[in-house]
């Protein structure tokens, strides 16, 4: 393979603020048992790429805990395999992707590295992207750099070669050009820009609203086809969750359910992680709970997104709107007084 | 290591009462729950009862057991020292020594176990449903100062002679072993469960492989030659849910378990984890048309039809206007649209052909295979 590919886990996006404050982006659950990172991270071993650098900043606690050493990946290797690149704080909270800055620190990564190419992606694209096909594009056309869009939409990934990226690692300061998106947008120098057009499945996700909308997209049929494929399947972090229980009085239409979790009330149009437990008589509607989330009896909730491990206190009414969800943080205890 | 416990958990049984379940596999590797295999139970309370070495012993239709199982990743077990590790049937200078019997199973495994070097060995058979505490075990057998401890379990009465029954002074002490007693003294039934002070259990298979008129067994052998001898044998008293899943009604009856709050069988205990080779697939999906009431799904399947009271395992795919009934639908399963099925259980890969119909909700229960639904589909074109 001549592609090594580096995951720029350092980018900061402000619409994602009430799910980020204990965890990088990267780490953002997502589609009931996955965190963002592993689509980027699936994407690139359904690649055949075998070298991957995550560049994260802090906090990268969770982000470490979920990928470890990559095994679930199959990126547990003697040579080659994951190298988890920790960047130091004061260089981070960067808005483009590929900062020299924050790559620069990793110098010897890229030095050490053998292969020719590298592709440069991020952690909050959800989708099927084939990096192999991209790189083929990428040769043929002769450009310098490729960028990835979908539709019009950037997709934020880009390859060039390893000697390439090296040099403007080693100029950035002189040229003013302070990450390869940047160099990408301003299209300022002598080098040829050219674009690989993705036409899968894809989704960006910078802000609540784009990760509800992405999230309520997967209970749609030919949406989710396209991004679960069976011949390329997302991976992740194992957990040892037994099947779901649905159990006698519940209720679960067009919602998407992962493992672990024990439902009694009723579920419609909504996404439902690991070892979730719903109550009697409590509806979610249009919501996403995160794992480990408890919801008492006699709760009426609607567009909702709950983080990991929110405790909802038994008669709570929570009404958000598809424009607006109410999002509740890591750990929050909702009280149903509280709620009035 | 003062204390160490080597495991060996006999997983060559054929199964031959589970029909085309175990065509192909082994009886241990046969899927239960929704997710696990049967070898799952005992490789789990092995850790959970933290004994890291463990051999597995093999000999019909090994490979899928081996695969599975691989270095033991799943259940913690891929160590440095001890860990797991397969046990088959070997070539010698004098030929090939098929196992022939439980007790012959271990005897021709010595060297594995002299390497070893343990204070104790844990006999396992790898075709019980059960969470147990083997340390809570060894206490006992430890405190009764005991050269061997059996783990019973009470049995109703009236099916004490299906079992192999340890009849027990007042503190426990075997004074006998018999084997389906007709007409039984006890209803405390061995558990195929034995922890043995190694030297002792050395000596007494030794002895055993020289006997040519025995059927090298545990139960029939073993114990017998060591109460003659007399050794102490201690019944340690297992409280708890345990289940042989020797046939196709009580593997059933065992996945039903788990839909019964009361019956002891409770998975979703964090404390007791049961561990399993995990596939990598997206979650379930329930469609519009989708019911379940009283159901286990595991990941990867898309419910478009009706369920209850069923245990539904990976990448199943019921169609629209099918209903299931108290069924066991093992892996990758596709039930046609309109197809009704109560009471059966599924093997893994079939395709139920639409409005195909199965079963009773009163009646017995059906292990469905490729035969009756060719049947059923020549019937049909008549």
């Amino acid at each position: 393979m001549k592609l090594v590919a580096i995951i720029d886990a350092t980018v900061k996006l402000p619409g994602l603020e009430d799910l980020t404050l204990y965890r990088s982006a990267a780490s953002i659950p997502f589609a009931g048992r996955y965190r963002l990172i592993d689509f980027t991270l699936s994407n690139i071993v359904n690649s055949g790429i075998t070298s991957v650098g995550v560049f994260p900043s802090y906090p990268f606690v969770s982000l470490m805990d979920h990928i470890g050493r990559g095994k679930s990946w199959d990126l547990d290797r003697r040579k080659d395999g994951l190298f988890f690149l920790p960047v130091s704080t004061k260089d981070s909270g960067q808005m483009s992707v590929g900062g020299f800055a924050a790559l620069e620190e990793h110098m010897v990564f890229f030095e050490r590295s053998r292969q020719e190419y590298a592709v440069i992606t991020n952690c909050f694209t959800v989708s099927q992207i084939d990096y192999e096909d991209m790189l083929e594009s990428h040769i043929e056309s002769g450009a310098d750099v490729t960028e990835a869009v979908s539709n019009g939409q950037p997709l934020r990934s880009y390859i060039l070669k390893r000697s390439l990226l090296i040099e403007f690692l080693k100029n950035y300061r002189q040229n003013q050009v302070f990450s390869v998106e940047d160099c990408v947008r301003r299209k300022k120098s002598s080098y040829k820009f050219g674009v690989y057009e993705y036409e899968g499945y894809c989704a960006v996700i910078d802000s609540i609203d784009s990760y509800f909308k992405a999230s309520m997209d997967l209970l749609e049929p030919e949406k989710r086809n396209a991004l679960f494929l069976p011949e390329r399947p997302i991976y992740t972090k194992v957990k040892d969750e037994p099947p779901t229980r649905y159990m006698k009085g519940s209720s679960v239409k067009r919602a998407l359910v992962a493992n672990g979790s024990t439902i009694r009330g009723t579920v419609v149009d909504s996404i439902i992680s690991r070892a979730v437990v719903i109550k009697e008589n409590t509806k979610a509607d249009h919501c996403i709970i995160m794992q480990k989330c408890t919801i008492e009896e006699n709760c009426d909730l609607a567009y909702v997104i709950a983080d990991k491990n929110v405790f909802i206190e038994a008669g709570t009414v929570l009404k958000g709107t598809a424009e607006e969800p109410i999002v509740l943080r890591k750990g929050e205890r909702i009280l149903k007084e509280e709620v009035r | 290591m003062k204390n160490k416990v080597v495991a060996m958990l006999l997983a060559g049984g054929q199964g031959s009462r589970l029909k085309s379940l175990t065509y192909n596999i082994a009886k241990p590797a046969i899927p239960f729950g929704g997710k696990y295999r049967i070898i799952d139970f005992p490789l789990s309370n092995c850790v959970n009862s933290e004994i890291h070495t463990v051999g597995v012993l093999t000999q019909y239709q090994p490979h899928m057991l081996h695969r599975y199982i691989g270095l033991g990743t799943p259940w913690d077990l891929d160590r440095r020292n001890g860990g797991v590790t397969m046990l088959t049937p070997y070539a010698e200078m004098d030929g090939i020594k098929w196992y022939n019997g439980t007790a012959n199973a271990i005897y021709q495994n010595l060297t594995y176990l002299m390497e070893q070097d343990p204070e104790y060995v844990l006999i396992l058979s790898g075709d019980h449903i059960y969470k147990m505490d083997y340390q809570k075990m060894l206490e006992f057998h430890k405190s009764h100062k005991a050269d061997a401890t059996i783990s019973v379990i009470e049995v109703p009465w009236g099916e004490a002679s299906r079992f192999g029954i340890m009849n027990t002074d007042e503190d426990m002490n075997v004074t006998e072993f018999v084997e389906k007693p007709k007409e039984p003294e006890s209803n405390l039934a061995s558990m195929g469960v034995y922890i043995f002070n190694w030297q002792k259990l050395k000596k007494y298979l030794t002895i055993d492989d020289g006997n040519e008129n025995s059927s090298h067994d545990f139960g029939k052998n073993i114990i017998p030659l060591m109460l003659e001898a007399g050794e102490k044998l201690v019944a340690y008293p297992f409280k708890g849910y345990w289940k042989d899943v020797g046939t196709v009604e009580s593997l059933w009856e065992a996945n039903m378990d788990l839909l019964d709050a009361h019956s002891g069988l409770n998975l979703h205990d964090p404390g007791w984890r049961i561990f399993s080779s995990n596939r990598q697939l997206p979650p379930q999906v329930v469609t519009e048309t989708g019911e379940l009431q009283e159901v286990f799904v595991n990941e990867g399947c898309v419910i478009e039809g009706k369920a209850e009271k069923s245990i539904i395992f990976q990448e199943v795919h019921i169609e629209q206007g099918a209903s299931l009934y108290e069924c066991v639908v093992m892996n990758c399963v596709v039930i046609g649209a309109g197809a009704k099925l109560a009471r059966t259980i599924i093997p893994p890969d079939l395709v139920i052909p639409k409005n195909f119909e199965m079963g009773d909700p009163e009646g017995e229960i059906i292990l469905l295979t490729q035969e009756m639904i060719d049947e059923w589909k020549e019937s049909a074109e008549v």
